[in-house]
C-alpha cells in the first residue's frame, strides 16, 4: 500500500483547503510585481522610494535597538532577582502591549502638547514657557520612542519566560565558578537568550512595519502610510501593490537575517526538565534601584497614559453617547470573537495534518502562512478586496436567482472583514496551537488509537481537553490583535459598521483626542484583562 | 501460528537506510517474546509496525489467521485489536484511573464496563484507586494502570515498549515478576522491547536479538543468553554491557 497515499483523509484534505485559501493573498502580490507599471510608480521609484525605505529602516533600527536594551534588562532583572515589587511587575511590565502604539500615540501627544498637563503646569505653576518644539513628538525620534514603549514586552516576555526557565543549571554554574552578575551577564546571560531576543525582535520589527496608525498620526512618510495614499489618494492600486511587495522584500530580508542570526549557535539542552532559576535577593541600594527602574518604566508604558485617559474620560462624560460606545463594543467584541474562533478551529486542522502526516510538505506547508502575518493590513486589504468582487461577480446569477438586486452581496459584508482577519491573524493562534501540539507529543495520540478509538474521537477526547491551555492563549492572543487592529477594518468594514479602534482612530484624527479616550480606555481595559488571564493564569513560572 | 510476520521493512523518511531490513518471525498463541537490541537497532520501529503505528516499506502480518497487513491491506492501528504499554505510559493526565480504564471500553454496557474495570484493578493489585489521577501515583502505579488499560479491552496481543526504563531498580525487578504473573494469568500474547538482558532473560519465552533492523539471533532465553546464575545480580544490566557474554 502506497505510504503517501494513505496520508490522504479528511484531516489532509481540510488543512490543504486552509492553507490554500490564507496563501492566495501572498500570490496575488508577487503577481503584483510584474504588472505593468503606471506613470506613478516610475515618479514614486524615482523620487520617493528611497524616503520610504530611509525612515522604515531607520524607525525599524532603533526601536529595536531600544526594545532589546529594555527589554533583556527588565527581563533579567526579574528573572533573577528578588526586590520589592518584583512579583507584581513580573507581569505589570507586559501591560503596555494593551495599549495600542497609535493610541498611546495620541495619549502622549495629548500629555505634551501645548493644552497638555505637562506644559499647562510649568505655565501656571511655576509660570516657565518653554519652547514648544521641545516637546513636539511627532517626528520620527517621537515614533521611536512610541514604538518602544508599547512593544518592548515583546523581547522582555519571551527572554523572560525562557531566562526563567532554561537557564538555572548554566547560571549556576557560571557563579560556582565565581563569576560576578554583570560578567554573567554579559557573557553567560546574552549568549544564552539570543534566540528569545531575537525572536522577540523580531515580533517588533514587523509591528513596526505593519503600522499604520502611529505614522499617520505623526505625519511620517512609510511604506504603510504610502500604501494607503497610492491606493485611496491616487486610486492607483497596481502601484500600491508594487509598494507593498517591496516591503514584502524588506520582511523577507530581515526574516533570512533572522534564521541566520539564530542558525548556527542554537544552544540546546541535554535536559528538557524545567528547573526555575532561583532568585538572589537585592537589598539597600541595588533593590531600591531595581524598584525604581522598574517602576519608571511601567509607569512611562502603562500607568501616564492609561491615567490620561482616565482623565479625559472623566472630562467629556456625557460628550460621547453611552448608546453608542456600546455598540462599538459590541461590534468589537462580536467580530474578534468569532474571528478568533475560526483562526483557532483552523489551526487545530491544519496543525493536527501537520502532526499526523508524515511527509516533509506537511511540515512546510503551515510555515507558508506565517508569511500573512508580515503582509502590511493595507496590502491584504487590496487582495481581500479583489477576491470577494471576483466571488461576487462569480456567484451573480446565483443572487438574480434567489431574488437579491445588488450585484455586491459578499464584498460589502462582514464576512468579507473577517477573511481578512483570518490571513492577517492566523498566524497567531496557529504558533500557539502547533507549540500545544509539540508539548503533548504523539503518544497521547497513539495510545488512544491503540485502544481502539478513531483519529476523530481521539482528537476530540484526547487532544482538545490536553491543548486546553494553548486553545485558549492562542484565542487570547488573536482576540486582543483584532480589537486593535486598524488599517484591515478602516478599509474592510461594512459602511457604519464601527469598532472601538476604528471610532478611537477617526476622533484621534479629527483632534477630537478627548472623545477618543472612551474607546481607547476601552480597548486597553479589554486588551490588559485578556493578558493578565493569558500570563498569569496560564504562563506561570512552573512550580 | 497465532502470529505471522514477513519481510517486514521500514525506512524513515528522513533517512536513506532502512531502520527494519527484511525481518520474519512467527509467535505463537500465549508466548511472551522479547525483542532486545541496543538503542538505534530498530527494536521499537518493529513494535510500531506491528502496532500499526508506521506504514512498512513492504512486508505483511497476519494475526489469528486475519490479514492485517499486505501490498494491498493496512488495518487501521484503532481496528487491529492490539493493545500497547508506552515507554512513558501515556496515561491521560486529564482523566482518572477508573476513566483511563473505560476509555478502550466503548462496545460494553455499563454494568459490563465496569465489572471489566474491577478485573483489571484487581489483576493488577491496584483496587481502590480508581479516583487517583496520573500524577498522584508512583512510578511503578503508573505502569501497572497502563498495563491494565491496555488489558481492559482483551487484546490479542499486547505490545510493551521498554516497559521498565522509567522505574528505579529496586522496583524494576518486583514489577517485572508481576508482569509475568499478570501477563500470565491473562493468557495474553505479548511483545515487549528491551536493551536490559535482566528483563528480556526474566519475562521472555522466546528472545529476538535485533541488530542494525535485522534478526541477529532467535532463541530461547536459557539458550541464547544462558543460565540466571550466570547474569549479574542488578537491576540494569544493558545489553551493550553483555553483548560479548
Amino acid at each position: 500500500m502506497n505510504r503517501y497515499l494513505a496520508n490522504v483523509n479528511g484531516w489532509t484534505i481540510g488543512a490543504i483547503l486552509i492553507i490554500i485559501l490564507l496563501f492566495i493573498p501572498n500570490v496575488s502580490i508577487v503577481t503584483g510585481i510584474f504588472s505593468s507599471a503606471s506613470e506613478n510608480w516610475a515618479h514614486i521609484k524615482e523620487y520617493m522610494l528611497v524616503n520610504y525605505i530611509k525612515s522604515s529602516l531607520t524607525l525599524v533600527f532603533f526601536t529595536a535597538m531600544f526594545t532589546v536594551v529594555i527589554g533583556l534588562s527588565l527581563a533579567w532583572l526579574i528573572a533573577q532577582y528578588d526586590f520589592p515589587l518584583r512579583s507584581f511587575m513580573k507581569w505589570a511590565l507586559i501591560l503596555p502591549l494593551s495599549i495600542p502604539p497609535f493610541i498611546g500615540a495620541y495619549t502622549y501627544h495629548g500629555i505634551v502638547n501645548y493644552t497638555g498637563v505637562i506644559q499647562k503646569t510649568l505655565r501656571n505653576q511655576f509660570e516657565i514657557v518653554p519652547n514648544p518644539s521641545f516637546f513636539d513628538i511627532m517626528n520620527v525620534p517621537g515614533a521611536i520612542f512610541i514604538y518602544t514603549l508599547f512593544l518592548y514586552p515583546y523581547v522582555y516576555m519571551i527572554t523572560r519566560i525562557f531566562l526563567s526557565h532554561q537557564s538555572a543549571s548554566l547560571i549556576e554554574s557560571a557563579r560556582t565558578l565565581g563569576k560576578g552578575p554583570w560578567e554573567i551577564f554579559l557573557k553567560v546571560v546574552i549568549p544564552i537568550s539570543r534566540v528569545s531576543i531575537i525572536g522577540g525582535v523580531s515580533l517588533v520589527v514587523l509591528e513596526v512595519l505593519n503600522d499604520y496608525g502611529v505614522v499617520k498620526y505623526f505625519g511620517i512618510q512609510t511604506f504603510s502610510t504610502a500604501i494607503f495614499q497610492t491606493w485611496f489618494g491616487l486610486g492607483d492600486l497596481d502601484s500600491s501593490i508594487k509598494l507593498a511587495a517591496s516591503l514584502m522584500g524588506i520582511v523577507i530580508f530581515i526574516l533570512i537575517i533572522e534564521r541566520i542570526l539564530r542558525g548556527g549557535k542554537q544552544y540546546s539542552y541535554s535536559t528538557t526538565k524545567v528547573r526555575p532559576l532561583p532568585l538572589v535577593k537585592l537589598k539597600g541600594k541595588s533593590a531600591v534601584f531595581a524598584t525604581m527602574y522598574t517602576l519608571v518604566i511601567f509607569s512611562i508604558a502603562f500607568l501616564v497614559p492609561v491615567i490620561q485617559l482616565m482623565d479625559w474620560v472623566i472630562l467629556t462624560f456625557g460628550k460621547v453617547p453611552m448608546g453608542e460606545v456600546l455598540v462599538y463594543t459590541r461590534n468589537s467584541v462580536t467580530v474578534a470573537a468569532l474571528s478568533a474562533t475560526l483562526i483557532i478551529v483552523f489551526s487545530l486542522i491544519v496543525g493536527n495534518f501537520s502532526r499526523i502526516v508524515h511527509h516533509k510538505f506537511a511540515k512546510l506547508l503551515p510555515k507558508l502562512t506565517i508569511l500573512g502575518y508580515s503582509i502590511p493590513g493595507a496590502v491584504i486589504a487590496v487582495a481581500v478586496v479583489t477576491t470577494f468582487i471576483a466571488l461576487d461577480r462569480f456567484l451573480a446569477p446565483v443572487y438574480e436567482f434567489i431574488g437579491i438586486d445588488s450585484g455586491l452581496v459578499l464584498s460589502v459584508s462582514l464576512f468579507m472583514l473577517i477573511s481578512a482577519y483570518i490571513i492577517r491573524f492566523f498566524a497567531i493562534g496557529y504558533n500557539s496551537i502547533e507549540s500545544g501540539f509539540d508539548k503533548i507529543g504523539t503518544d497521547f495520540r497513539d495510545a488512544s488509537r491503540m485502544l481502539g478509538v478513531s483519529r476523530l474521537r481521539t482528537f476530540f477526547k484526547i487532544d482538545v481537553p490536553m491543548m486546553k491551555g494553548a486553545i485558549i492563549s492562542g484565542f487570547v492572543l488573536v482576540f486582543v490583535d483584532i480589537l486593535k487592529e486598524i488599517p484591515l477594518t478602516l478599509i474592510l468594514r461594512p459602511f457604519n459598521y464601527d469598532t472601538l479602534a476604528t471610532k478611537a482612530f477617526q476622533y484621534a484624527s479629527d483632534e477630537k483626542i478627548m472623545e477618543a479616550s472612551q474607546a481607547s480606555l476601552l480597548i486597553v481595559g479589554v486588551s490588559a484583562i485578556a493578558i493578565i488571564i493569558f500570563h498569569k493564569l496560564l504562563r506561570e513560572e512552573p512550580k | 501460528m497465532f502470529i505471522d510476520i514477513q519481510d517486514l521493512s521500514f525506512t524513515y523518511s528522513n533517512s536513506l537506510t532502512k531502520a527494519v531490513n527484511c525481518i520474519s518471525f512467527t509467535i505463537e498463541k500465549g508466548e511472551v517474546i522479547s525483542i532486545l537490541g541496543r538503542s538505534g537497532s530498530g527494536k521499537s520501529t518493529i513494535l510500531r509496525l506491528i502496532a500499526g503505528l508506521e506504514m512498512p516499506d513492504e512486508g505483511s502480518f497476519t494475526l489469528n489467521g486475519k490479514k492485517i497487513m499486505d501490498d494491498r491491506t493496512f488495518i487501521q492501528p484503532e481496528k487491529r485489536g492490539i493493545g500497547m504499554v508506552f515507554q512513558d505510559y501515556a496515561l491521560f493526565p486529564h482523566m482518572n484511573v477508573e476513566e483511563n480504564i473505560l476509555f478502550g471500553l466503548s462496545k460494553m454496557s455499563r454494568k459490563d464496563k465496569k465489572r471489566r474495570v474491577n478485573e483489571v484493578l484487581e489483576l493488577v493489585e491496584l483496587e481502590g484507586f480508581e479516583k487517583r489521577y496520573p500524577h498522584q501515583l508512583s512510578g511503578g502505579q503508573q505502569q501497572r494502570v497502563a498495563l491494565a488499560r491496555a488489558i481492559a479491552p482483551e487484546p490479542e496481543l499486547i505490545l510493551l515498549d521498554e516497559p521498565f526504563s522509567n522505574l528505579d531498580a529496586d522496583l524494576q525487578v518486583k514489577i517485572r515478576e508481576d508482569l509475568r504473573r499478570i501477563l500470565k494469568k491473562a493468557n495474553t500474547t505479548a511483545v515487549f522491547v528491551t536493551h536490559n538482558i535482566n528483563d528480556a532473560h526474566a519475562l521472555a519465552d522466546r528472545i529476538l536479538k535485533i541488530k542494525d533492523g535485522k534478526i541477529d539471533k532467535i532463541g530461547r532465553p536459557c539458550d541464547l543468553l544462558g543460565s540466571t546464575s550466570e547474569l549479574p545480580n542488578t537491576g540494569e544490566v544493558i545489553f551493550e554491557e553483555l553483548l560479548p557474554v
